[in-house]
């Protein structure tokens, strides 16, 4: 058979891992390829005025998905520009124009009086967006799945996500409540939920990552304030020791103001770099909790690589004034599929096709509210 | 001519992962015949529905069993090509048309389409029947909840002010006005033919001839039908910012802020003026109010022209002076209120056992 694989088993064991050129996720795009398509894209989005972004998702997935080599075989997106487009719709038919009227009928009802009526009508619509939002979450890695094909076998989910809607408002909730304490909790164990109702093939995902391996890092958030407050001060004020050595009086004022924009930085600076270092780890323990039949899951990205990546992307994006957002997609893709790692054994005989039911439709929840899937 | 041929090929039957890899063979018309040492398959061309093109490889669905998936070499001979579904690069309307024309086309369409919203509440606000605006109007704010002052003297007096400044005669076409129990120096025009002059602006008054000013020029804007065009453009505003804020509006607060274009802003001012000459009433008390708001807003007559030509509004000192310029010398105007009513007007909402408050949180 093909590529020196016996006929009904696959191994990919610890080998694979030795060798990066072997990696069980390998990506071949170019950018010179990718520019071919994300270009036009762009150009027919802004003379479309934005509807033609349907269609372009749909180009740019195709082209990355089949670029995308999973083992001995590549994979193939098999979503529409047209079902994303009837996703779109759908969702602006269901729920924004529901929303519009209740806005409307809230807004009404407190010019008539009625401000308790006319705010919790208004409160119900903030918290209906709420529970759609963790839904939306869910139906688009669902419908991901479920347009992602390899060796024509895909993926896909049973559930339709209301339950997890429901799950996402109290733990996200919950989350919060302890001054935050609990979102590392919230986000694990939604992320264990969410793919423990994917599957692919006959076989569904499993996911049991904890929050406490990545608790520690949640902390940095906590302590961040104090050291950086500190470390401001002492800016500073050897800031305002070096402007009264060059300029006496004068000097300590702009020395001040200097330490004082430098305290700022660093205190922005500081929580996000805080903030990248955090969801790598999160993102490296929870692919690495998530198992697929007797497939497990790596995905290798430090924090100085999630760094690089998106300072990457913001010189790409400001030296090509903006025309560079077109490649993001790619870069993402590129970064995800670099670092995903995978080891084990699929016994292609036992590879049968999903039975999960598909939705028609595209990511439509998920594009109104404007989240990524994974 | 003998046509057919087989060419290599690997296809997945879509019930499971096993690639089956052999050769296609096609007897030269509508007839291809899959065959692998694993598999056989027996289909139609008309069958195959293009899927996806890889480097050096074009992939093929079956309309009939969409989960199968034939891999051929790109390289494939003309007459199997010509037979096969043509691959779709931009999606089929773009295809067809080629990518420069679409691209030509939709630009047109869109720029047209833009023009279209952009100008179409400036055309389209008067031509709305004003029965409909009456009904929007109800419908967005109502009876006010019962935040709208009166007392009889005060409503007399309101009504005497309001005869002056808009001529109409039938009670149907009849402008609203109400003083609003809000301690803002403001005044609207709402849709529906209501006008509301806000308590603090009432109170503020030093001549009954400043309150027909402010009140004439908010007649102007329903007169002149400028409410349902600012509306219609608050609306397309909601549309294209939809998400930052949905509702049609922020409520009455939304209203007040709802911008006219300056042009507006002058008719409104000029259809006051008209009024006032008409009923012989001074528009120096006008001037005078307009000239209080530059000193409080400090821009006065000779404040900075950028600003005034930035704000949406004329600038205060600009219409003072417009104002000013609009009095006659002689003969001298008659009070357009006596001492009493203008004393009523500006107690009216003090005197109102029954008015609600203005908050609204």
């Amino acid at each position: 058979m093909a590529a020196g694989f016996s006929r009904d088993t696959n191994l990919l064991d610890g080998s694979h891992h030795a060798d990066s050129a072997d990696s069980a996720f390998t990506f071949e795009g170019n950018w010179q390829d990718f520019a071919r398509i994300a270009l036009p894209n762009l150009l027919l989005t802004i003379v479309t005025l934005g509807i033609y972004r349907f269609w372009a998702t749909a180009r740019e997935r195709r082209y990355l998905w089949s670029r995308t080599r999973f083992v001995d075989e590549h994979l193939e997106w098999a979503g529409t520009g047209m079902e994303l487009f009837a996703g779109f719709v759908i969702v602006l038919v269901l729920f924004g124009v529901p929303y519009f009227g209740v806005s409307f009928v809230s807004q009404a009802l407190i010019a008539r009086g009625y401000e308790a009526l006319g705010s919790a009508l208004g409160v119900g619509a903030l918290l209906s967006i709420f529970y759609l939002g963790g839904v939306a979450r869910f139906r688009a890695l669902r419908y991901r799945l479920s347009r992602t094909r390899w060796r024509g076998i895909r993926g896909g989910s049973d559930s339709k996500g209301f339950a997890f809607g429901l799950s996402y408002m109290w733990k996200t909730a919950v989350g919060w409540l302890p001054l935050g304490l609990l979102l590392p909790w919230s986000m694990t164990s939604l992320w264990n939920e969410r793919w423990s109702k994917m599957s692919f093939g006959p076989f569904a995902f499993r996911s049991d990552g904890e929050a406490g391996g990545v608790f520690a890092r949640f902390l940095l958030f906590y302590l961040a304030p104090f050291v950086l407050f500190v470390g401001g001060v002492i800016m500073a004020g050897m800031g305002m020791l070096a402007g009264y050595g060059i300029g006496g009086e004068n000097g300590v004022a702009l020395g001040g103001l200097v330490g004082l924009i430098g305290l700022v930085l660093f205190f922005y600076l500081g929580l996000g770099l805080i903030a990248v270092a955090f969801y790598a780890k999160f993102y490296r323990e929870m692919v690495g909790a998530t198992r697929w039949r007797d497939l497990r899951f790596s995905f290798e990205a430090s924090t100085l690589d999630w760094v690089k990546l998106l300072l990457g992307d913001a010189l790409l994006v400001v030296f090509t004034l903006g025309i560079g957002l077109a490649f993001l997609s790619y870069r993402h893709w590129k970064f995800f599929m670099t670092h995903l790692e995978a080891s084990g054994e699929i016994l292609l005989d036992e590879l049968t096709q999903s039975r999960t039911r598909t939705a028609g439709h595209g990511e439509g929840l998920l594009d109104a509210f404007d989240m990524g899937a994974i | 001519m003998d046509t057919s041929f087989q060419l290599a090929a690997e296809w997945y039957d879509g019930r499971s992962a096993l690639r089956h890899a052999g050769e296609l063979h096609w007897d030269g018309h509508a007839g291809l015949v899959l065959h692998a040492p694993t598999a056989r398959a027996e289909f139609a061309v008309d069958d195959l529905q293009f899927a996806d093109t890889r480097p050096g490889q074009m992939i093929y669905r079956r309309k009939s069993q969409p989960d199968f998936r034939l891999i051929l070499p790109a390289d494939m001979p003309p007459g199997l090509a010509a037979r096969l579904p043509r691959p779709s690069t931009y999606g089929r309307w773009i295809d067809r048309l080629g990518l420069g024309r679409a691209a030509a086309i939709f630009a047109v369409a869109s720029a047209a389409a833009v023009a279209l919203f952009l100008t179409a509440p400036a055309w389209l606000g008067p031509r709305i029947p004003a029965g409909w605006e009456r009904q929007i109007g109800d419908a967005l704010i109502g009876d006010f909840g019962g935040r709208i002052c009166h007392t009889p003297a005060g409503d007399a007096a309101l009504a005497k002010l309001l005869a002056k400044v808009d001529p109409a005669d039938n009670a149907q076409d009849k402008v609203r006005a109400g003083i609003a129990n809000m301690d803002m120096v403001n005044a609207v025009a709402l849709p529906g033919g209501q006008v509301l002059l806000f308590d603090g602006l009432v109170r503020q008054a030093e001549s009954p001839e400043e309150l027909a000013g402010v009140l004439g020029h908010e007649v102007g804007h329903v007169r002149e039908r400028h409410v349902m065009t600012a509306l219609l453009r608050q609306f397309g505003m909601s549309i294209l910012l939809a998400g930052a804020d949905s509702g049609v509006t922020n409520g009455v607060f939304g209203l007040a802020a709802m911008g006219y274009s300056r042009d507006a802003e002058r008719e409104a001012d000029e259809y006051a003026r008209a009024r006032m000459a008409e009923s012989a009433i001074s528009p120096l008390g006008a001037a005078d109010f307009f000239a209080r708001m530059a000193d409080e807003r400090s821009d006065s007559e000779d404040g900075p022209a950028v600003l005034g030509w930035l704000a949406s509004h004329p600038s205060a000192g600009e219409r003072a002076q417009a104002y000013r310029a609009a009095a006659r010398t002689a003969p001298a105007y008659p009070p357009v209120l006596s001492d009493a009513e203008f004393a009523a007007l500006k107690s009216m909402c003090a005197d109102d056992p029954d008015v609600a408050e203005f908050d609204f949180f």
